[in-house]
């Protein structure tokens, strides 16, 4: 299952967090018809750099699933950005 | 364990043992079994293959207010992607790639890494947990990689 979901949050130096829930599902959705058109322009690069497109598709889209459950924390002082992947 | 059983059997009709005698150590045999395998079935939950990779770094320089901290949750499924992405650089790139790590003077080769490694790399992983604290006049940096 690829994310749905991304939550990041930020922590000003007031201990003030504001939470952002980006619905990524939106962004697939958005994506899907630009890689649609833009498929035959990966296609050809990707013969012209002698790479299977097919097999860089397969790979790509399992990079793509495996993004779930990742979580990146950074504080640096009293502020601090978190980003998690569902 | 038919090797016990037959020694049990011989000590009976060598008249070392009784009846009663050769019927418990046949008993005793037959109940050791399942209580390996328990201990078997316990090992193999408590070394269950990792799922995620941790990287904690946490730096404090003198003179700042505050440490800085980094903590990165990685999938284990996502070094196994990133490694397939690694396969699929043209075999020229990976040709320069490998010479400039070469120049370097760091005997490493990137055709090397192969998915299939990276699995029996990933079984030890279990029992690997890194730990480097750094402490001088001017920073005090702890880093700690390990799976969970």
């Amino acid at each position: 299952m690829i994310p749905l979901v991304a939550v990041v949050s930020l922590r000003g130096r007031e201990s003030r967090t504001l939470r952002v829930w980006v619905p990524l599902i939106l962004l697939w959705l958005l994506l899907v018809p630009l890689a649609v058109l833009l498929s035959p322009v990966i296609f050809i690069v990707c013969l012209v750099c002698r790479v299977n497109p097919f097999r860089a598709f397969s790979v790509g889209w399992q990079i793509l699933r495996a993004l779930n459950d990742t979580e990146v924390e950074i504080e640096h002082r009293s502020a601090g950005v978190s980003i998690c992947v569902f | 364990m038919n090797e016990h059983r037959r020694q049990i059997l011989q000590m009976l009709s060598e008249g070392k043992i009784s009846a009663d005698e050769a019927e418990r150590l046949i008993s005793a045999l037959e109940e050791r079994p399942s209580a390996g395998s328990s201990q078997n079935v316990s090992e193999s939950a408590t070394k269950a293959r990792p799922k995620y990779l941790r990287v904690q770094v946490d730096s404090e320089e003198a003179g700042h207010e505050g440490p800085t901290k980094v903590n990165v949750r990685v999938p284990m499924q996502l070094l196994r992607a990133g490694v397939k992405l690694a396969g699929l650089i043209p075999a020229q790139a990976l040709h320069r790639a490998n010479q400039a790590i070469h120049a370097q003077g760091i005997p490493f080769d990137l055709s090397q890494i192969k998915p299939e490694n990276l699995e029996d790399l990933i079984d030890q992983l279990s029992d690997l947990s890194v730990d480097v604290d750094q402490k001088d006049r001017e920073a005090n940096v702890k880093v700690r990689v390990f799976c969970e």
